[in-house]
């Protein structure tokens, strides 16, 4: 009796364990099932992105997509009703969105905090968020192109696009782990069960040379100078010539880097390192270095100049066909001459001029840290004609971008060294600190050549013909460009790229900025556009910079 | 003897049902607490980026010029000159 009273003890104890199980696996409703198995994805943050003061210029922030449920959905034009007004946008948009025969359906990513803790309010049925972190810009689109923008590829995982976010973006993506536990019908981890765990290795954080006063100083006068020259865009570049360190890269106009998919490719377009562009005669000095370097002229060498330059079937002549007798190779700078550089072009030689293109790096990529660079164009020197080697002496017919201009015309100031510019200086991953030095790509010209071209473009910028608002009993150097504009074999008289290149103080240079005008309308010069727009920088970067006067 | 094998036998069983019983419920409680824990490290994670945005704003140039216009600032303060030096170059 006794036994048999065990054997139907374990007979139903046995039954209600399978009736159990029974009940769990087959009959319980699959939404409150938990997996078996979870495997959850732990997620990498993105490297956040400093400036070379520590302050932040891209962050990271908790960003949430909204998803419904359709067949769980009770009122669909109630619930279409309250999304439009919570996410601010029209009814027909979401309506268009939900498919009722599906099961789960993105309809908006991107929300914020604030939006996602709205919307949960307003408890609504099937609807739901999946977490993920998104880009935010503590100082919005202070340096659109510089950063770039994170978007996503075709498998919908996030890519950076352009500039830094290009660039580095194996470094700041990272690495996501995983964790896979047994969990019991509630969830709970079972201790016993697969405890599995691979931890995210964090994308790196990476700090700039940028520094975001010298930035904001230069976004803000390129605005200005853009609206008073009235100027189709422009660009400023602010670097520390001995390194080559890019202090601040702005072009105008840009785009919000929040929104970037609300622009057209074209605003993308980084032009300080993708557009070519003929220098003009701030590239006078490069070729002037040249020539003193290998020793063809001195500065206080005379030169003739009584008019006009044939060479060959076309006129070469000064921008206001004035000429002036005997003047010194510095003046040929003061009063930018292009007859007086066709003579210092004729001096050096044709070899020799080919030969200092390419030592300054034209025709090649400066192989700055930016996704997107344009390498110019220098055609093969047995291509070229006597009219290429008069013209590329006033910065006529040779294509470069602004970037490869400021690299070159850094080497002539800081001792002769050409060195790649550069945007990082620290890549951080958790302790790791990688630090990226200045690094010298060839050696131009020597120093004493430097030292001289330097003392010629003070005496340029103090007797050029335009007179500037300067800041005075400081000693700055510098030279203006004004391009024409080649459209079709010709060059379009009324259409030119105004520039200015200069640097301070003299004595040791502490910044040189490059600053492009593209098609400006009040005046075609750079002497008048581009140079007071140089010097309005300079002056607040003097103050900023806290350099003591020379005089 | 008999008697005591079984006794002993029985109180064997009875440990082992108690700590059975007792290792079943400390890992129900453990996995509770390691579930609270990844939600609150979790919540933390994101409580911390919210804070980091709130810092990072406050320190923007964005916030500041804000501010300047709001306090008035710009109408008071002292012009950045370089022709008076005394403003320009701070010792």
């Amino acid at each position: 009796m006794k036994i048999k009273l065990v054997f139907l003890f374990f007979s139903l104890f046995y039954l209600a364990i399978i009736i159990r199980l029974f009940f769990l696996q087959v009959i319980y409703s699959p939404e409150n099932k938990s997996p078996y198995l979870k495997t959850n994805k732990l997620y990498s943050v993105r490297g956040r992105i400093y400036d070379k003061n520590n302050h932040p210029l891209v962050l990271n922030q908790n960003g949430y997509t909204l998803y419904l449920e359709p067949k769980k959905i009770i009122d669909k034009d109630k619930l279409i009703n309250l999304l439009s007004d919570s996410l601010e946008i029209p009814e027909a948009s979401i309506s268009a969105k939900i498919d009722m025969s599906k099961y789960w359906l993105a309809i908006q990513g991107g929300l914020t905090q604030e939006q996602k803790d709205k919307i949960d309010k307003l408890n609504l049925k099937g609807v739901g968020f999946d977490y993920q972190t998104k880009r935010f810009y503590p100082e919005a689109s202070l340096s659109a192109h510089l950063l770039g923008f994170l978007g996503k590829n075709d498998q919908s995982e996030d890519v950076g696009y352009l500039g830094l976010e290009g660039f580095y973006n194996r470094d700041l993506r990272g690495l996501p782990g995983f964790v896979e536990t047994e969990r019991d019908i509630i969830g709970r981890p079972i201790l016993i069960g697969v405890q599995q765990r691979v931890e995210p290795e964090n994308g790196r954080d990476l700090i700039l040379t940028i520094d975001k006063t010298v930035q904001e100083i230069s976004k803000k006068k390129l605005l200005t100078g853009l609206d008073l020259y009235k100027a189709k865009k422009g660009c400023v570049i602010t670097a520390d010539p001995k390194t080559m360190a890019i202090l601040s890269l702005v072009c105008l106009p840009d785009y919000d880097l929040e929104k970037y998919y609300l622009f057209s490719e074209d605003y993308y377009k980084n032009s300080a390192i993708s557009d070519l562009f003929e220098p003009g005669s701030v590239f006078k000095p490069l070729i002037m270095a040249a020539a003193i370097e290998e020793k063809k002229i001195k500065p206080n060498d005379i030169y003739n100049e009584t008019g006009q330059v044939s060479v060959g079937e076309y006129n070469i002549k000064t921008w206001n066909d004035k000429y002036e007798g005997k003047i010194s190779m510095t003046r040929i700078l003061e009063k930018s001459s292009n007859v007086g550089m066709v003579y210092v072009g004729e001096k050096l030689g044709n070899k020799k001029i080919y030969d200092y293109l390419e030592k300054y790096g034209f025709g090649q990529n400066t192989d700055i840290d930016l996704q997107g660079e344009a390498s110019g164009y220098l055609k093969p020197q047995a291509n070229w004609y006597p009219i290429d080697y008069s013209t590329v002496t006033f910065g006529q017919g040779i294509a470069i971008t602004p970037i490869q201009m400021i690299g070159a015309f850094a080497s002539i100031i800081n001792g002769g060294y050409l060195m790649r510019p550069y945007l990082v200086q620290k890549i951080v991953s958790g302790n790791k600190v990688t630090e990226i030095k200045p690094k010298i790509e060839k050696k131009v010209i020597s120093p004493l050549t430097s030292e001289i071209i330097k003392k010629m473009l003070v005496s340029t910028v103090e007797n050029a013909e335009a007179k500037w608002d300067r800041p005075k009993r400081y000693v700055i150097g510098g030279k203006t460009g004004t391009a024409q504009v080649p459209i079709k074999g010709h060059y379009d008289p009324t259409k030119t790229i105004a520039s200015f290149i200069g640097f301070a103080p003299a004595s040791d240079p502490k910044f040189l900025t490059l600053v492009v005008l593209y098609e400006p309308q009040t005046s075609p010069w750079g002497s008048e556009t581009a140079a007071p727009l140089f010097f309005e920088i300079a002056k607040q970067l003097i103050v900023y910079y806290n350099i003591s006067p020379d005089r | 003897m008999k008697p005591f094998f079984l006794r002993v036998t029985w109180l064997i069983v009875l440990i082992l049902v108690i700590t059975n019983l007792f290792i079943f419920i400390s890992g129900i409680v453990l996995s509770d607490e390691i579930n609270n824990f990844e939600l609150k490290t979790d919540s933390l994670r994101k409580i911390n980026l919210s804070l980091e945005k709130e810092v990072a704003n406050l320190g923007s140039l964005k916030f500041a010029t804000e501010q300047a216009k709001k306090l008035g600032f710009t109408n008071f303060s002292s012009p950045q000159s370089l022709d008076q030096l005394g403003y320009a170059y701070r010792p």
